[in-house]
């Protein structure tokens, strides 16, 4: 059961996008959300896909990556499509289904936002699998950054999260060990009513958050050992630095956003 | 004077809500340049003095001084930890990212030093310590031996004048432990630096410049390792051991060989025993044509595995083979040793010798029933074959001992009457005193006690077979004897035990035969003695010989008349002794 479990989806890779600044991407993504949301027709998303599939297909992932995002979401997807086909009642009558009517504005809603929510989603699914989870963390805690004047903890968030990422594996590990180790001794895990089930967790839930405790104990004495004293006076050994490519990239950017305004402007479809 | 780095002036310490001293008025000087070993068994305050030395924590009297800072604020604190660093026991809880050399860096980021510097001195570091190809690595990718090299060189790299190694090498198999002790020693020759060196492996602080003993919070030995070795008897009512050969040279001496004091190596006992022996003999070496394998004796198999083969995560990228065709039979009433490096299948395949894991090809019958068939019942499997994991105190869960230890048996669904009777018996088996110990909370227990408890609570499945995986690791030395000897009184009870280990001594002394494992293969099998013939293929896997027998080995070579596969310390101390019968003193 844990063992399907994969932390992250990072493909690493060298092309142009998996080189940009994580900082960058984390930009991008949000512009591109923005973007979407600019969009008021069929053909800007038509672009802003284009624009997504071509930047996925330069990165060498196989696309049915790029999509498998979307099957955790397909239920919100075909709701949302339902929802809007049926309660949006204005324009012709396209079919009649007893009390329910399908008008033709209400098909192009009900398209109108399901493609939205794929796009979303696609292009989030673009950054994660192009940045690693510590090149994320890197580029959130320097985009944060400018918040620690007001107090915001950027550097202990960041640290959070890599610690996390780092001890996932080893969590992983060990409550299969003690699952196991359970099992051996007649604990049942798998059939019973869900309240049985529920309580079979206990013998795997205890271990594992002492375990935990106890690990996180010894890393934070291990972290005082090498002189760690919170963000203030760190230096890091990589540095973040934009480069040609991330202005290339904004400029990319630039004019998908022109050519959806434009778009939106001419009243395409 | 000058040379001193670390000087302790009376300093105690003990831990807030507890009036006991941890560190009970310890008074000592470390030479710059030194490799000091210290000894003591679990809870001597050994780990106490690490957190001192690297101001993790401050003396509550006494004066300390590291590398001529006297820590008394939160900026002193910061400077001795800057010139004193420490690698830690457990190599999972002390690498902080998730990049190799991210981990490196990170104490030099801590300190604030410029980017470009801080490249060069992480690539020297992991250069030095040999890691430089696993610089874009995920740790947990790494074996302990090779995540104990990181953390060393995330401390080499901010170049400390001394390192303090707390039990560094107490989780790692014997490639690893070997490993990350050689590279001390170098840090230590090459480099000049200071080395505190805290073990429970008499080897290790056998080779160590100087030695220091605590018990409860003292020094009560201090010297070179021959002179604190040669008081045997007080080394060992400190519930430690002394080097095989020096038990092996009191015999010896007992027997009536005037030997030399302090002879604490193979080499050296062999030296020594080869000038004893006025006539020379003619060399002769062990006859290599032994087989692999020795016929499997006679009798009904209760565990029976056939051609089994374990490929894990297959179709992945990290699709690699744990277990390659291994086929072997226990007996009924037998004690038979599983040894292998890490990574070599041995934890794999006990998982399947109980039905928690089944694999295609290959089958594994337990008192004749094939646990691959479908509907195969496995929890009467289970309750028949016992086992026991690594660290098994880390699965305890209930409230207090007694219910933990009754966990297994409600799952057979027995009544409560038969479950109390059980939990009873299964604490006095483990050696614990059921009505101190059963209405207490497992967490409060000492690290041994845990562990018997643990184990009480397979043995209140009442098995008739019993497997362990390393029961004895991360003990002390006397702590490792009674969990042996333990694990023999349970086995004369008439249980069948399958004991895994990284020790050729361990099971050298208590199997009646041994399965080594390598890379996922069945290397070699049959007793003690046949297995132990191929010491220096043994060798080459990672896995050593028991000492008396590399000790046979070589006074074969030098023309003893030595009996094949000759292990134990007894009977190599007899077999010397015929050869130079002539010249033991007659006065003996």
């Amino acid at each position: 059961m844990l063992k399907n479990m994969t932390l992250g989806q990072y493909f690493p890779g060298d092309s142009f996008i998996h080189r940009l600044d994580p900082r960058t991407k984390l930009m991008a993504t949000i512009a591109l959300i923005a973007i979407v949301f600019v969009s008021q027709g069929f053909s800007g998303f038509l672009a802003i896909a284009a624009f997504v599939l071509i930047a996925a297909a330069s990165t060498g992932i196989h696309l049915k990556f790029l999509f498998r995002g979307l099957k955790p979401i397909m239920f919100i997807v075909i709701f949302t499509f339902v929802l809007n086909l049926f309660f949006q009642t204005s324009g012709t009558e396209l079919l009649r289904l007893g009390f329910l009517r399908v008008t033709d504005q209400g098909l192009r809603m009900a398209g109108f936002m399901a493609v939205r929510l794929i796009l979303l989603v696609v292009c989030s699914q673009l950054l994660t699998l192009t940045t690693s989870p510590i090149a994320l963390t890197d580029g959130l805690e320097s985009l944060f950054r400018p918040l620690e004047a007001i107090h915001f903890p950027a550097h202990e968030i960041a640290m959070m999260m890599s610690i996390a990422l780092r001890f996932i594996p080893t969590l992983m590990d060990e409550a299969d060990k003690i699952m196991k180790a359970q099992k051996a001794r007649g604990a049942n895990f798998e059939t019973g009513s869900v309240l049985a089930r529920a309580k079979a967790m206990v013998p795997l839930l205890v271990p594992l958050f002492v375990g935990a405790f106890r690990r996180a104990e010894e890393l934070a004495l291990a972290m005082d050992a090498r002189c760690y004293r919170g963000g203030k006076g760190r230096t890091r050994m990589k540095q973040l630095k934009y480069g040609t490519i991330d202005l290339l990239a904004g400029l990319a950017l630039l004019l998908l956003l022109a050519a959806v305004i434009a778009l939106n402007a001419l009243g395409a479809f | 004077m000058s040379n001193t780095i670390i000087e302790a002036r009376d300093v105690c310490f003990s831990y807030e809500g507890s009036g006991a001293l941890a560190v009970d008025h310890v008074s000592l000087s470390v030479e710059q340049g030194e490799f000091l070993a210290i000894l003591g068994r679990n809870g001597s305050g050994k780990s106490t003095f690490a957190k001192l030395l690297n101001a993790l924590q401050l003396p509550t009297s006494g004066t300390l001084t590291v590398n001529g800072i006297t820590p008394s604020t939160e900026d002193d604190c910061y400077e001795v930890r800057k010139s004193c660093g420490m690698v830690f026991q457990n190599p999972d809880n002390q690498i902080v990212t998730t990049i190799v050399e991210e981990d490196c860096a990170f104490g030099l980021e801590n300190l604030g030093t410029p980017p470009e510097e801080i490249r060069g001195r992480v690539d020297d570091a992991l250069h030095s310590v040999g890691m430089s190809e696993f610089a874009q690595a995920s740790p947990s990718m790494l074996s302990g031996g090779q995540k104990q090299r990181v953390a060393v060189a995330g401390v080499l790299a901010m170049r400390p004048r001394i390192i303090v190694f707390d039990e560094s090498t107490a989780m790692l198999d014997p490639i690893g432990r070997r490993d990350v002790f050689a590279l001390a020693r170098r840090l230590n020759v090459e480099e000049g630096i200071t080395v505190v060196w805290i073990t429970h492996f008499m080897e290790e602080a056998a080779l160590a410049d100087r030695l220091a003993v605590m018990e409860s919070g003292r020094i009560a030995l201090m010297g070179a390792p021959r002179e604190v070795f040669a008081q045997a008897d007080r080394v060992l009512a400190l519930g430690l051991d002394v080097p095989e050969m020096m038990k092996l040279a009191r015999m010896l001496k007992a027997g009536g060989l005037k030997l030399p004091e302090g002879l604490m190596t193979v080499n050296e006992m062999a030296h020594a025993l080869t000038r004893l022996r006025k006539s020379g003999g003619r060399p002769c070496s062990a006859p290599e044509s032994a087989g692999a394998h020795a016929p499997q004796p006679e009798g009904d198999a209760v565990i029976d595995v056939k051609h089994l083969t374990h490929v894990y995560l297959p179709g992945t990228p990290f699709e690699a083979k744990a277990l390659s065709d291994v086929s072997l039979a226990i007996r009924s009433g037998e004690f038979v040793g599983i040894i292998g490096h890490t990574g070599s299948g041995k934890s794999t395949l006990i998982t399947h010798l109980n039905g928690l894991e089944r694999s295609e090809p290959g089958t594994v019958f337990v008192k004749g029933r094939d646990l691959g068939e479908k509907g195969a019942d496995l929890i009467s499997v289970r309750q028949t074959v016992g086992l026991v994991f690594q660290y098994p105190e880390y699965q305890l869960f209930e409230e207090t001992v007694a219910k933990d230890v009754a966990f297994g048996p409600s799952n057979l669904g027995l009544d409560s009457a038969e479950i109390d009777r059980r939990v009873q018996r299964a604490l006095s088996q483990v050696g614990l005193n059921a009505q101190e110990v059963a209405e207490k909370s497992p967490f409060e227990l000492s690290g041994g006690q845990k562990r018997r408890v643990a184990i009480a609570g397979v043995l209140a499945m009442q098995p008739d077979i019993l497997i362990l995986d390393e029961p004895a690791a991360g003990l002390d030395p006397a702590g490792r004897r009674e969990m042996l000897e333990l694990i023999h009184g349970i086995h004369e009870s008439g249980v069948t035990v399958v004991m895994v280990s990284h020790s050729m001594d361990d099971v050298g002394r208590y199997c009646d035969r041994l399965f080594v494992l390598n890379r996922g293969e069945l290397a070699y099998s049959g007793t003690p003695e046949q297995v132990f013939l191929h010491d220096q293929r043994l060798h080459e896997i990672g896995l050593d010989v028991p000492e008396c027998a590399k000790l046979a080995r070589m006074l074969r070579g030098a023309g003893f008349a030595m009996p094949e596969g000759i292990y134990r310390a007894q009977d190599v101390c007899g077999a010397i002794l015929n050869n130079l019968s002539g010249e033991v003193s007659g006065d003996a």
